[in-house]
C-alpha cells in the first residue's frame, strides 16, 4: 500500500521559497509516497511563541491542528524548527484545554521533518540525487537540538554527494537568525552571521545546505551582502535535483 | 516575634506551594547502582597516569627504609631540610620520624593558639618550611586524588603551606571515584572538621588561559605508594 | 583604557561587539573549555546516568528545601557552626560586617563567591573600615582594577597579560622581573597574598554545595585559596545561597563527578574541601584536638529573592550548581562577553537568574538576548531547560505589556490573518506583488520601519511571485496537463 502523507509546507517556504515545496513533493513522490497538501494551511505559530505572544501562538496552533487533523495521515514538514514547534511545543500550549491537547499530542506523534521522515520512517538514504559542486551542511538549531536531527540530514547528503561534502567548521553553532532575535538584537545576530560566513568561506564549499529556509535566508542574505559567491540550498532541493518541476 | 529564620523558612514553604519543579520526587532518589570493582593494579595505573598528567610525581616504597629514602630524596631535590608533618601515628609508620631526623631532616611542630596575634606569629614562622609530609585516608584513581582527613596530629597546614607536599598513600585504600569511596566509607565525610581531596599541585589559568602552578597551595605534589 | 560600562544594555552590547580583542580572548577560552568538557564527558562512562541522577537530586532537594535547610542547620550547629539567616542582600552584608566587628577584624581575605558580589559585601566591609582582599587570582586582579568579573569560572577572560602586568606594576609596586612572564606574575601574586592570608582575622568564602545530613560545606578551588581562606584566619564566614544544598554526601559525590568536568573538563578540581564545623578541640584535658583550622565557623544562609523565585514557573533555575558550562557554549555570550549583561550572573543562566531574583522590569532585555539555539541545555549538568525558561520570561514580558507596541499589534494582525484562509491568501498576494516590485534580482536591500534592522547588514529575499500553495497541483492533475 502506498504511504500517504500531508505536506505542511510552512509559511516561509510557501511565500518565499515555493521551489523548496515543489522539491519536497518531488523527493517524496520519487520515494513512492503520495503527497496531499491540506488546503488553508498557514503558519505553525512559532514566531508568536518564541516572542512570548502565547495567545496568538495558541490561535495559530489551534488552527493548524484543525487543518492537519482532518486527515490522520502523517505530516511531513520541510523545516526542523516548524516540526519542532508542532512536536515539542504544541501539546504544552494546551495544558488548560484537554480536548485540544489530545489532538495536539496526536498530531505531534505523526509529524516529521523531511529528512527524519526519509531516513527514520521510510528507511532510505539514497534518493537518486546527483548534486554537483561541494556542499557544506549547516545544522539548524531547533531541528538539531529539539528533534535530535543529527544523523539523518548528513546521511542523505553523504549518499547524494559522497566525498564532495565539505566539512563546515562549527556546523552546529547557531547562525544568528533566532526569529525576532534577528531584528531585536540585530548587531549580535549579524556578528553571529559573520562567524558563520567566515566558516563557510573557509570550508571551500560552493553551496550551504540546511533543513530550514529560515537559517538559509539569513545566511543567504549575509553571503549576498558580503559578496560571497556561495549558494544556499534547502536539503529538499539537493535531493530533488534540478529538473523536478 | 518571628526571627529571620522563621520568616525565611516560611517564605520557602510559601514558594513551594506554587513552585514548578520538573522531575522533583517526594522521596530521595535511589542511589545509582555501584560500578564493577576494579583491581588494585588497574587503580594504581590510573592513579599514576592521572597524577603524573597533573605534574605530580608517583614513587613506590615497600619497607620503612625505602620510604625514608624516598622522602629524603625528595627533600634533597628541593634542598629542603625542615618540614611540617602529621603525627607519626597518623602517618602509620612507627619510627619514621626518627629515621628522617637521622637523615638530617627537622620536623617543625605547631599547635595554633586560639588568639589571633599568637596564631599569626606562629603561621609566619611556618611559612618558610621546605616541605609538608602527610599520610592519607584514601585515594581516588580517576583524577589522581589524595584524601586527607583533619584531626588531632593531622594538621591541614602540612599539605597546604609549604611549596612541596609529600603524601604516603596506601594502595589498599584506593577507590575508583568519589562516589565509590563514599559508598564504602560514609564515615569519612565528617570525621574531621576538614576533609580535603587533593588532585595534584595548586594551579590557575586565570591569565590568558595560561596554566601555572603553585598559586596558593603547593607547587609540587609527590605521592609515595605503599601496600 | 576606559572600563566604565555604558548605561543601557544595547550600548554595552555594541561596545563589546566593537572590541575585537575581547572577542578573540572569549573565543579562544570558550573553545578550549567547551572542548575540554566534551572530552571529559566522553571519557566518563556513566555520564548520562550521572546527569539524570544529579537533576533528580537537585530537584528533590529544592522540592523539600525547608526540610533540608532545617536538617542542615541542626547538623551544622551540632558541630559547632553558628548559623545566621539573611533575608536580603543588605541583611547578609550587615551580618558579615557584624561578625567582623565582634571579632575585632581589620583584614578579611575572600575566596571567590558570586553570592558575595550579589550582596556587595566588599563595599559593606570597606565602609565599616575593614580591608578586604580577594584571593582568587582572577578576582584579585578584578579587585585591584575596580572591575567586575566577566565569567563565572574565568573572571578575567577579558584581560590580557599586559593589562595584569601594568596593574601589578602600577598598583602593587611589582618590578619588571615580577611581571616578565605569567609564571612570574603568579609567583608575585602568591607572595603578596600569602602576607594577607597570614594577617587576616577573617576568611569569607562561598559554598558550592552544602550537605544537609552532616552539616558540611563543600568548597572547590584549583588555586588553594579556598583552603587558605578557610584554614588560616581564626574566623571563617561562609555565604550559602539557600538553594545550594544536597541531602547526603553520596548525593554530593554524584554532583561533584559533573561539576569540574562541566566547568573546565577536569576530572576533579585540585582541591575539594568538605568543612564540617570549626576545628575540633580535644575531648580530654591533655588533647588540644586539631592543631589548625578556624575557631569559629559562621554560615550565613542568604535568600535575596530566592524564595520568591522558588514560587514561580522559573523555579527550575534553582537547580543550577554554577559550573559555567552554559556560558562556554553560548554563541551570544561569545560575542558580547559577561559585562554586557550588566548583572552579577551573565550568559544563559544569568538571563534567567537576574530577572528571576530582581524582577523582569529591571532586566527586560536579557531574556530577549538569545536565539534559543539550545546549546546551553545540551551541556547543563543538571539538564536545566534554559530555552524553556527564557520563553516563560518572554511570555511574562508580553503579559506585562513590555513588548513594543508595533510588535504586539503586528503579531495580533498576523495571527488574525493566519487563522483566516481568505485573508491569508489576500495578504500573500499583496506581499508577493509588493515584493516583486521592490526587489532587484530576487533580493531586497531595504526593509521598512523596525524591519530595517535586518537590512542594515543583510539582504532579504523577495517573496515569490506565486506561493507554493497557489502553484501546487496534485500528481494526477500534473500528469493530465503534461
Amino acid at each position: 500500500m502506498t504511504k500517504r502523507v500531508q505536506l505542511f509546507v510552512t509559511c516561509l517556504v510557501d511565500r518565499f521559497y515555493p521551489g523548496v515545496g515543489h522539491a519536497t513533493v518531488a523527493v517524496l513522490e520519487r520515494a513512492g509516497v503520495e503527497v496531499t497538501v491540506p488546503a488553508d494551511q498557514t503558519c505553525c505559530g512559532q514566531p508568536a511563541f518564541n516572542g512570548g505572544f502565547l495567545d496568538d501562538a495558541r490561535a495559530m496552533a489551534r488552527y493548524t491542528i484543525d487543518v492537519l487533523s482532518k486527515s490522520a495521515d502523517p505530516v511531513v514538514v520541510p523545516s526542523g524548527s516548524c516540526a519542532d514547534m508542532i512536536v515539542n511545543h504544541y501539546p504544552e500550549l494546551f495544558a488548560d484545554d484537554p480536548a485540544c491537547q489530545a489532538k495536539a499530542r496526536d498530531l505531534a506523534g505523526r509529524t516529521y521533518e523531511l529528512s527524519q521522515f526519509l531516513v527514520d520512517v521510510l528507511g532510505i538514504t539514497d534518493t537518486g540525487a546527483h548534486p554537483t559542486g561541494r556542499l557544506a551542511y549547516h545544522a539548524s538549531c531547533h531541528g538539531l537540538r529539539g528533534l535530535g536531527l543529527r544523523d539523518a540530514p548528513r546521511a542523505l547528503l553523504s549518499a547524494a554527494a559522497g566525498d564532495r561534502v565539505a566539512d563546515l567548521p562549527d556546523a552546529e553553532t547557531c547562525c544568528g537568525f533566532g526569529g525576532l532575535f534577528a531584528i531585536k538584537m540585530p548587531h549580535v545576530s549579524n556578528a553571529m552571521l559573520q562567524s558563520k560566513i567566515e566558516a563557510i568561506e573557509s570550508s571551500g564549499a560552493d553551496a550551504v545546505v540546511a533543513t530550514d529556509v529560515s537559517c538559509l535566508m539569513h545566511i543567504g542574505g549575509g553571503l549576498r551582502r558580503h559578496g560571497t559567491p556561495v549558494r544556499t540550498l534547502h536539503i529538499a532541493e539537493v535531493l530533488a535535483g534540478p529538473d523536478h518541476e | 516575634m518571628s526571627t529571620a529564620r522563621d520568616r525565611m523558612l516560611a517564605a520557602v514553604r510559601t514558594g513551594l506551594m506554587s513552585a514548578e519543579l520538573p522531575d522533583a520526587s517526594p522521596e530521595r532518589p535511589a542511589d545509582l547502582p555501584a560500578r564493577a570493582a576494579q583491581t588494585v593494579e588497574a587503580m594504581v595505573t590510573r592513579f599514576t597516569t592521572d597524577l603524573t598528567a597533573l605534574t605530580g610525581e608517583v614513587h613506590h616504597a615497600q619497607a620503612i627504609t625505602d620510604l625514608a629514602d624516598a622522602i629524603a630524596g625528595i627533600a634533597a631535590t628541593y634542598s629542603a631540610s625542615d618540614y611540617l608533618s602529621w603525627h607519626e601515628s597518623a602517618l602509620g609508620w612507627p619510627g619514621l620520624i626518627d629515621i628522617l631526623t637521622s637523615r638530617g631532616l627537622r620536623r617543625v611542630t605547631y599547635d595554633l593558639p586560639f588568639d589571633q596575634a599568637g596564631r599569626d606569629a606562629d603561621v609566619r614562622a611556618l611559612a618558610e618550611v621546605g616541605f609538608g609530609l602527610t599520610g592519607s585516608d584514601a585515594a581516588i584513581s580517576e583524577g589522581g586524588g589524595i584524601v586527607l582527613v583533619s584531626g588531632p596530629g593531622r594538621g591541614r597546614l602540612a599539605s597546604l603551606l609549604p611549596p612541596v607536599h609529600v603524601a604516603i598513600v596506601r594502595t589498599s585504600q584506593l577507590y575508583p571515584s568519589l562516589p565509590d569511596l563514599l559508598a564504602a566509607r560514609p564515615d569519612l565525610v565528617d570525621r574531621g572538621s576538614n576533609v580535603t581531596i587533593v588532585a595534584g599541585p595548586s594551579r590557575t589559568a586565570d591569565i590568558e588561559m595560561t596554566l601555572t602552578h603553585g598559586v596558593h597551595g603547593p607547587k609540587r605534589v609527590h605521592a609515595i605508594l605503599t601496600a | 583604557m576606559s572600563d566604565a560600562q555604558p548605561v543601557t544594555f544595547h550600548a554595552r552590547v555594541d561596545k563589546a561587539l566593537a572590541d575585537t580583542a575581547l572577542h578573540q580572548a572569549l573565543s579562544t577560552t570558550m573553545n578550549r573549555l567547551a572542548a575540554n568538557r566534551t572530552n571529559a564527558f566522553a571519557a566518563l562512562p556513566d555520564a548520562d546516568a550521572l546527569r539524570d541522577q544529579a537533576r533528580r537530586i537537585r530537584a528533590h532537594t529544592i522540592a523539600n528545601l525547608d526540610r533540608y535547610l532545617e536538617q542542615f542547620t541542626a547538623a551544622a550547629e551540632r558541630r559547632g557552626c553558628r548559623i545566621h539567616w539573611a533575608e536580603s542582600a543588605a541583611d547578609a552584608a550587615a551580618t558579615v560586617v557584624g561578625i567582623a566587628k565582634t571579632s575585632g577584624v581589620s583584614l578579611a581575605v575572600k575566596s571567590k563567591s558570586m553570592l558575595s558580589e550579589e550582596i556587595e559585601l566588599n563595599h559593606a566591609l570597606e565602609a565599616a573600615g575593614i580591608r578586604v582582599v580577594e584571593t582568587d587570582l582572577g578576582e584579585f586582579v578584578v579587585q585591584i582594577a575596580h572591575d567586575r568579573p566577566s565569567h563565572i569560572i574565568a573572571p578575567i577572560i577579558h584581560r590580557r597579560r599586559e593589562d595584569v602586568a601594568a596593574l601589578f606594576r602600577d598598583l602593587l609596586g611589582a618590578t619588571d622581573a615580577d611581571v616578565a612572564t605569567i609564571p612570574a606574575m603568579t609567583a608575585f601574586a602568591r607572595k603578596t597574598l600569602r602576607h594577607e592570608f597570614i594577617n587576616a582575622g577573617m576568611g569569607v568564602s562561598g559554598v558550592n554545595l552544602a550537605v544537609a545530613e552532616t552539616g558540611s560545606l563543600c568548597l572547590v578551588t584549583n588555586e588553594g585559596n579556598g583552603r587558605m581562606t578557610t584554614t588560616m584566619p581564626r574566623v571563617h564566614v561562609a555565604l550559602l545561597g539557600l538553594e545550594r544544598l544536597v541531602p547526603t554526601a553520596g548525593d554530593l559525590a554524584v554532583v561533584l563527578q559533573l561539576l569540574a568536568r562541566s566547568a573546565t573538563g577536569q576530572a576533579m578540581p585540585v582541591y575539594t574541601n568538605l568543612l564540617t564545623g570549626p576545628r575540633r578541640r580535644g575531648d580530654s584535658p591533655d588533647s588540644r584536638g586539631e592543631p589548625d583550622g578556624p575557631d569559629e565557623l559562621h554560615v550565613v544562609i542568604v535568600d535575596n529573592g530566592r524564595s520568591k523565585l522558588l514560587g514561580t514557573e522559573l523555579a527550575e533555575i534553582l537547580y543550577c550548581v554554577r559550573c559555567g558550562a552554559c556560558l562556554n557554549v553560548c554563541p551570544v555570550y561569545r560575542h558580547i562577553g559577561g559585562h554586557a549583561y550588566g548583572g552579577v550572573y551573565p550568559g544563559p543562566v544569568g538571563s534567567v537568574v537576574m530577572p528571576g531574583l530582581e524582577g523582569l522590569h529591571r532586566w527586560a532585555e536579557l531574556p530577549q538576548a538569545s536565539s534559543l539555539c539550545g546549546a546551553c541545555r545540551d551541556v547543563c549538568p543538571v539538564r536545566i531547560d534554559l530555552p524553556r525558561l527564557l520563553l516563560k520570561l518572554r511570555a511574562q514580558a508580553v503579559q506585562g505589556h513590555m513588548a513594543p507596541a508595533w510588535l504586539h499589534a503586528g503579531m495580533k494582525a498576523y495571527s488574525a490573518v493566519a487563522t483566516r484562509p481568505m485573508a491569508w491568501k489576500m495578504m500573500g498576494n499583496l506581499v508577493g506583488r509588493l515584493g516583486a516590485g521592490l526587489a532587484t534580482h530576487g533580493w531586497l536591500s531595504r526593509l521598512p520601519g523596525p524591519l530595517g534592522a535586518w537590512t542594515e547588514s543583510r539582504d532579504f529575499p523577495a517573496p515569490a511571485a506565486k506561493s507554493f500553495t497557489n502553484s501546487w497541483r496534485p500528481k494526477a492533475d500534473r500528469k493530465r496537463r503534461s
